[in-house]
């Protein structure tokens, strides 16, 4: 009897473990075969070999990627999406193996670095250009063409155009 | 013997850097003009040595010297001729050499051609273009030295003793059997054997050692405190000449990548790739921001923070090329390099910021205006300058600072792909394409909103029509509507400039047309040289935004007779060559497809599958050679990716819209500034003599 409660304890929880590993896949379980290559590129072109220099995995050559990509086919199969694809990858292979981090705070510095660089460089521009408009200035060289001095007052083009012709 | 020539050659050019470096320094703060003129020939001198010693290495890739050790990395008896000479810039030692040997060209040219005209900045130009010469000459005979020979040396745990690779004999030492090493060499990366990949190279140290040139003038001008617009004036031409080589080597390289590495695409953001963009986009800030030195006296500290940072680029671009810094299919393999080119461009860049300091802290960098206008022209190209200097340190933080700050902060190792590139880089490309579209219509000093506003209207009206065109072309999408529209709000606005500079010269000379054009570009090449530019830029854009947004692919398996669908098009599977064995050795599968479209066959693509047999100690290489069937509308862009045991293929197509634009629009940009950096036609006599005797005499001229 002891035995028998055991066997149906275990076939209970292997049961509950398939129900549970089932419930983490979004979608429904399909033969590879009916994967095809464009659903496979789909997710690689969103990963990076884990072992080639900077080689996203859609386009790699080697054995190793070419396995990989089945990889992404057997997971696909599976009934996996494609995030869940890239975070097994990444849990696998490390941060590197996606093309853009999935680490919050990896992600929130790379992709917001960027966005403070270019915005830091456009408010100092806007600054100097407001602080030169009233800026004194040294003594111009005798080197530099100045536009005033040459202004033609009858075509304002033709002025400006004379201006640059000077170069 | 040629390994002993080409060893001694490096080393006295090593020495007659160093010699020219420091006897120009010395000549300079004693004002000798013997000293100068001494420094200045051992400067020129470095030249033919270094062709020397590349001369000896290429003389021994020709004759099959397999006892050089570079000989035997990067040839073999089956490699052709041709390849044996490409051969020289084929990995490390052999391109460092190379590199040297371009560096060497532009100082001896430079100094030639500007020893008479700017005296006073001379003796600093030899110093600045020696050292660094110097460095990379001595990494080329200390590290990475290409006349070091195998030997075979006694060793007490092998009988037939142990094979060495060193620069001088050592003692008991053998040379290996020839035929041996023959037999074993290694030969070409096969990635290298393309017509792209043969010239990209050099296109791409030219641009890079090009650059070297404006730096040292810009150093000299901070040295010798000669802080007009000399400098620039010198450099003008020299940073025009750098950046036509840099862009023609960007361009290969795309055209070999998407020849060669089998993606279907030409820009993958490859770190390597983004060290040799990001000179360019400074390069092109600076080749702006000089522009309102010349013609207003202002941004003088910035033109010089903009030369330095495009050298700073160049020189780390380089570092992380050759140091193993970064993985990539382009870069070099991990070397010993690494720590002194860093320490270099360190010391170089800090060097450089502190003169600017100085010089600015002596108030020697005033600007000699204020600026009149939001909307004048300078204004506009400083928020130019700032949008490439932007994406400049994006695609640097992208491509470097985020792998290495992740790396060493949290011991992570990322990889930031296209996705953040796109994300990132394309708010700053739409600026870039706006001012672009606005700033050629502005003028130096101040402009209303209601001139600016009056002189767009052409040029949109025109934007308007190609957007109607567009739209009935079937394109729907509004993020391409609008990235076609600002992209060729830029291009009309380039050929209205042109068009009106033509009919304000018929107005006041009565020329026919054909002669206007031709007066216009003779007068101000670098205006209507830097329109044609423009309009390269223009097709550029158009082509990469219709290959990025509408680049469709697929990848089937077919059997024999099979056809796969994709973009209109029809591609029938009619049979495939597998094992073929070429000269090279490699073993080929090559199949044969027909592209239809409404039922007519168009072309037959033979697309290939290249297996490199592996050599000793090293791995197989797999190359996709791609078929393609190119119009002007799309490409038809086919790929073999492997032959199933059942015979059935496996393809991979794409469909590229509008592709071939980024090669015509590659052309119309070099053609751009082949006519911005052409000389001008010669000055008046009277100008001629006016600007000789305001110039001093030349130390050392006489010389």
């Amino acid at each position: 009897m002891k035995r028998l409660i055991l066997v149906v304890l275990a076939l209970f929880g292997l049961f509950a473990g398939i129900m549970l590993a089932a419930a983490q896949d979004t979608g429904t379980a399909v033969d590879p075969s009916q994967i095809t290559d464009d659903q496979v590129m789909e997710v690689a072109r969103s990963l990076y070999c884990p072992v080639c220099p900077n080689e996203p995995l859609n386009t790699c050559q080697t054995e190793a990627c070419y396995r990989w990509r089945e990889d992404i086919r057997s997971q696909l199969a599976r009934g996996l999406s494609k995030d869940q694809i890239i975070a097994n990858f990444v849990a696998q292979y490390g941060e590197r193996a996606s093309a853009v981090p999935l680490d919050q705070t990896l992600q929130t510095v790379s992709l917001v670095t960027p966005f403070l660089i270019a915005g830091v460089a456009l408010l100092i521009a806007i600054f100097l250009i407001l602080r030169w408009r009233g800026a004194k200035t040294a003594a111009p060289t005798g080197t530099v063409n100045d536009p005033s001095a040459s202004v033609p007052p009858d075509d304002p083009y033709r002025a400006a155009l004379e201006d640059d012709v000077k170069g | 013997m040629l390994a002993e020539v080409g060893l001694a050659a490096l080393a006295l050019a090593f020495g007659a850097a160093i010699y020219a470096a420091v006897v120009s320094l010395i000549g300079s703060r004693r004002q000798s003009t013997a000293l100068i003129a001494s420094a200045r020939n051992a400067a020129l001198l470095t030249f033919p040595l270094l062709l020397l010693a590349a001369g000896a290495l290429l003389a021994g890739l020709i004759s099959q010297q397999y006892q050089i050790a570079y000989v035997w990395q990067v040839s073999n008896p089956s490699t052709p001729l041709f390849f044996r000479i490409t051969a020289l810039w084929g990995s490390q030692q052999g391109s460092l050499l190379f590199w040297c040997l371009l560096m060497s060209l532009f100082a001896f040219i430079a100094l030639l051609v500007n020893w008479r005209s700017y005296a006073r900045l001379m003796p600093y130009v030899i110093a600045y273009t020696m050292i660094t010469l110097a460095f990379f000459v001595g990494l080329s005979l200390f590290l990475e030295n290409p006349f070091a020979r195998y030997w075979i040396v006694p060793d007490a745990s092998s009988p037939n003793g142990l094979v060495v690779s060193t620069v001088f004999i050592p003692p008991n030492a053998v040379a290996p059997d020839a035929s041996r090493l023959a037999d074993t060499a290694r030969g070409l990366n096969p990635l290298l054997r393309h017509f792209g990949m043969i010239i990209h190279p050099p296109m791409l140290y030219l641009g890079f050692v090009g650059f070297v040139i404006p730096f040292a003038f810009a150093m000299a001008a901070l040295a010798s405190g000669d802080l007009s617009t000399n400098w620039i004036k010198a450099t003008r031409r020299w940073t025009l000449v750098a950046w036509l080589f840099l862009s023609l080597g960007l361009l290969l390289g795309g055209r070999w990548a998407y020849d060669v590495l089998g993606w279907g695409g030409y820009w993958g953001w490859d770190p390597v790739e983004n060290a040799a963009f990001i000179p360019w986009l400074v390069g092109t800030a600076f080749l702006h921001s000089v522009m309102i030195q010349e013609k207003r006296g202002m941004l003088k500290v910035w033109n010089m923070v903009l030369v330095i940072f495009t050298f700073s680029a160049v020189i780390f671009g380089t570092f992380a090329t050759r140091s193993g810094l970064i993985d990539s299919v382009h870069s070099f393999a991990q070397s010993e390099i690494g720590a002194p080119m860093f320490i270099f461009w360190a010391v170089v860049t800090l060097i450089s910021v502190i003169l600017i300091l100085y010089r600015r802290g002596r108030g020697e960098l005033k600007s000699e205006h204020a600026f009149a206008g939001i909307l004048s022209r300078e204004s506009l190209f400083v928020l130019n300058n700032v949008v490439f200097v932007a994406l400049a340190l994006v695609i640097f933080w992208g491509s470097f600072g985020a792998p290495i700050v992740s790396e060493l902060f949290m011991s992570t190792d990322i990889t930031l792909g296209p996705d953040y590139f796109y994300t990132v880089t394309v708010p700053l490309f739409i600026a870039m394409y706006i001012l672009m579209g606005v700033a050629p219509l502005s003028a130096w000093g101040a402009v209303s909103a209601r001139a600016l506003g009056r002189a767009l209207i052409v040029p949109l009206a025109l934007t308007l029509v190609g957007l109607i065109l567009f739209i009935l072309s079937g394109v729907t999408s509004p993020g391409a509507l609008f990235g076609y529209s600002i992209v060729m709000l830029a291009g009309f606005v380039a050929i209205y400039e042109i068009y009106r500079g033509v009919v304000s010269r018929r107005r006041v000379t009565g020329e026919n047309y054909l002669r206007a054009v031709q007066s216009i570009f003779s007068r101000n090449r670098r205006r209507y040289g830097g329109f044609i530019v423009h309009l390269g830029i223009t097709v550029i854009g158009l082509g990469v935004i219709g290959s990025t947004l509408f680049q469709q692919e697929t990848q089937q398996t077919l059997a024999l007779g099979q056809t796969l669908g994709i973009g209109g098009y029809e591609m029938r599977f009619d049979g495939v060559d597998t094992g073929q064995v070429a000269e090279d050795g490699r073993l080929m599968d090559i199949a044969n497809v027909t592209v239809i479209r409404d039922g007519r066959e168009l072309a037959s693509l033979r697309p290939r599958h290249d297996v490199f047999p592996a050599a000793e100690g090293q791995t197989a290489m797999v190359m996709n050679i791609p078929g393609a069937h190119s119009t002007l509308e799309n490409d038809f862009y086919v790929l073999l990716v492997g032959v199933q045991p059942d015979g059935r293929v496996t393809f991979k197509v794409y469909i590229n819209p509008l592709i071939n634009l980024v090669w015509w629009g590659g052309i119309i940009l070099i053609i751009g500034t082949l006519v911005s950096s052409w000389p001008s036609q010669k000055e008046p006599a009277s100008e001629r003599m006016k600007s000789r005797r305001g110039k001093a005499a030349p130390a050392g001229a006489a010389a």
